[in-house]
């Protein structure tokens, strides 16, 4: 929640190398050309390795990912206090004011088209969001332990006035 | 020869015409150009469908033009499908310029029929244009299976399993894998036809809904099927240029790409993942069948394996020490592996449920599907078409014709696509016609650069009809 910032370096940091590896396997001897069979040699066993590496690391970055999705606690929120959420073009029905440090569950739905439920905390970042879709309820787990003014905005494209459907709530 | 040009050029047109459309938006967003916002959804509308078409269109013909080189092809039901795109190129823009149709190229179903601006016809008009693409899209695909499984004697065959599981008696009695470029077609053509008939359904319930209010269709059905058949139909624009690779940069490299076992085991994985990759599209779907979202994290990681592994890491040995010329083609062809694994790395990240939380339906993703196709999918075709200009005319491009063209394209591109980063993870929505801070100073950014790739594209225009005007020496690729 709130991690665009270290994703964006994630990203630069994987961009970088990815570029840097590249262009030097490229350009490393240029000038000096090998046969075929020579590179491939040595490039068969750099790739056993290879896809050993991105095997563990996706199986890894699999496992490590999987205590924070949403679903199983989307699903087992026992105790928490539920608010209801309505979308419709261009404007969300939703509560003025949430509790800060309990458990809460936002049950988000439609009355139209497909919406996006998008809350952004006090300091700008986008915190957590659900769809709002016609005809089924979306339960979305929460626990805000920021008190202050969210902003909601739509996150799914719904019509003319996508841009200008946002709303808010305070946490207190 | 013909069929391979007439798409290319017809792709690429397209492409110039949507690259247009697409600075007007990103100067729009940055209050540098007055777009009310209909026209800005309608424009789009047509940018986003029209990039995608014209991707799929050139890459096509690329793919046609490199079976039909193995197993010969007949060209009358490449035009018809070719009559099929233009149909629904023409249907789609009249339905945007002269209905304003302003629901995206998703038409998530029911917004086309809720809230709308434009007049009826005009959302009947963009579906109809849409499934005709689609039928072209459908028709090349069967025609390419179909001719490969008849070449093969089967789908087992066509992919290789006999090689893979007795290779030792499939060598033995003489015979072959299918080249790279075969396997490529196969799992094109598959994963094409499983898209385009997601894409069909959903496309004919929308249609019959459009004819008769009363039909009504399930939104998470639909939402399923679109992104089924979205996801799949961009993402394969990606591996039917990618056949070119298999091809051209031997030639450049003058060393060879065979068929080998991690290359097909590759194609199986590719053929797997690419149809239930999209299930990412849905995460934030709590309703959605948990267990499908798991799979929608283990099959974009497991997408990546055949890339990183055999397709461009095979590329890098085709490349490494092999003295080969950087002309403009070969020079395409690795930034296109370049842009492929940025672009992916960025689809990666998206892709994890967590950091989707933070990601979805922001800069983000058109971030990454830019990445994928700008300098991706785009230079692998350019790289196709100037490794055959500079063979038929045995010259390439001098020194400062690369330098402004490498300057437009990589250097403008990077600036066009590192704002959408930035703002993307920002939190910044996608797809608002009036942005929030800080989105309006990076869509200026974005301007800049993409006036930048513009440079580019018009100087790689004029560099490759020099070269196509020059007095052929031997025959193209």
């Amino acid at each position: 929640m709130g991690e665009g910032p270290l994703v964006l370096k994630l990203f630069l940091v994987v961009a970088v190398v990815a570029i840097a590896a590249m262009l030097l396997v490229a350009l490393y001897g240029a000038r000096a050309p090998l046969p075929q069979g020579v590179v491939n040699d040595a490039g068969y066993r750099i790739r056993k390795l290879w896809l050993g590496l991105v095997l563990v690391v996706a199986a890894a970055a699999f496992v490590l990912t999987l205590p924070f999705f949403p679903y199983p606690w989307a699903q087992a929120s026992p105790g928490a206090r539920h608010f209801e959420v309505t979308a419709a073009q261009y404007a969300f029905v939703m509560p003025a004011v949430v509790p800060a440090n309990v458990p809460i569950v936002f049950d988000v739905t439609s009355q139209d088209v497909n919406h996006g439920f998008g809350i952004y905390a006090p300091d700008g970042r986008l915190f957590a969001q659900v769809q709002a879709m016609p005809d089924y309820v979306n339960h979305l787990p929460i626990e805000f332990h920021k008190k202050g003014h969210y902003v909601v905005r739509c996150l799914e494209f719904c019509g003319i006035g996508h841009a200008y459907m946002h709303g808010g709530f305070d946490v207190r | 020869m013909k069929i391979m040009w007439t798409y290319i050029v017809a792709g690429l047109t397209i492409f110039g015409l949507m690259l247009l459309v697409g600075i007007g938006l990103r100067a729009s967003q940055a209050g540098w150009l007055p777009i009310d916002p209909g026209t800005f959804y309608s424009l789009l509308s047509l940018h986003g469908v029209g990039m995608i078409t014209a991707m799929a269109i050139a890459g096509l013909g690329l793919l046609w033009y490199l079976v039909d080189r193995d197993i010969q092809l007949d060209a009358r039901l490449a035009m018809l499908a070719f009559v099929f795109f233009a149909l629904g190129v023409l249907a789609v823009i009249v339905s945007v310029i002269f209905g304003h149709y302003g629901a995206l190229w998703t038409m998530l179903y029911p917004l086309p029929f809720v809230g709308t601006t434009w007049p009826s016809w005009a959302t009947g008009l963009w579906l109809i244009g849409v499934a005709l693409v689609m039928l072209g899209f459908m028709l090349i695909c069967a025609q390419l299976l179909g001719a490969i499984l008849r070449q093969y004697g089967g789908l087992g065959s066509a992919l290789g399993i006999d090689y893979v599981f007795h290779r030792k008696r499939f060598e033995a009695a003489g015979k072959h894998p299918p080249s790279p470029q075969i396997l490529a077609a196969t799992v094109v053509s598959i994963d094409g036809l499983i898209g385009g008939a997601s894409g069909l359904l959903v496309g004919i319930a929308m249609i019959a809904h459009w004819l008769d209010p009363h039909v009504v269709i399930d939104p998470l059905w639909a939402k399923n099927l679109t992104y089924q058949f979205g996801h799949t139909f961009a993402n394969l624009t990606m591996y039917m240029a990618v056949a070119g690779i298999y091809v051209a940069l031997p030639i450049c490299t003058k060393r060879a790409y065979h068929s080998s076992v991690p290359l097909v085991v590759a194609c199986w994985g590719t053929l797997v993942f690419v149809i239930i990759a999209y299930f990412h599209h849905l995460y934030m779907d709590f309703v959605q069948w948990p267990a499908v979202q798991y799979i929608g994290e283990i099959s974009s990681y497991l997408a990546a394996v055949p890339v990183v592994v055999v397709t461009v890491f095979g590329g890098l040995m085709l490349i490494h020490r092999s003295g080969m010329k950087w002309t403009l083609g070969s020079t395409f062809f690795f930034a296109g592996m370049v842009g492929w694994i940025v672009g992916g790395s960025a689809a990666i990240l998206d892709a994890t449920i967590p950091f989707n939380v933070d990601l979805h339906n922001t800069l983000w993703v058109p971030a990454h599907f830019h990445t994928y196709l700008l300098e991706g999918v785009l230079l692998f075709i350019l790289g196709w078409v100037f490794v055959s200009l500079e063979q038929r005319a045995d010259s390439s491009s001098n020194a400062f014709v690369r330098w402004i063209v490498g300057l437009g394209i990589f250097g403008g591109g990077a600036l066009f696509l590192i704002p959408f980063y930035i703002a993307g993870a920002a939190g910044v929505p996608r797809r608002y016609a009036t942005e929030p801070a800080p989105g309006p100073f990076w869509a200026g950014v974005a301007t800049l650069g993409a006036l930048l790739v513009l440079v580019g594209v018009l100087a790689a225009l004029v560099e490759g009809i020099r070269l196509a005007r020059a007095p052929a020496v031997r025959a193209a690729e």
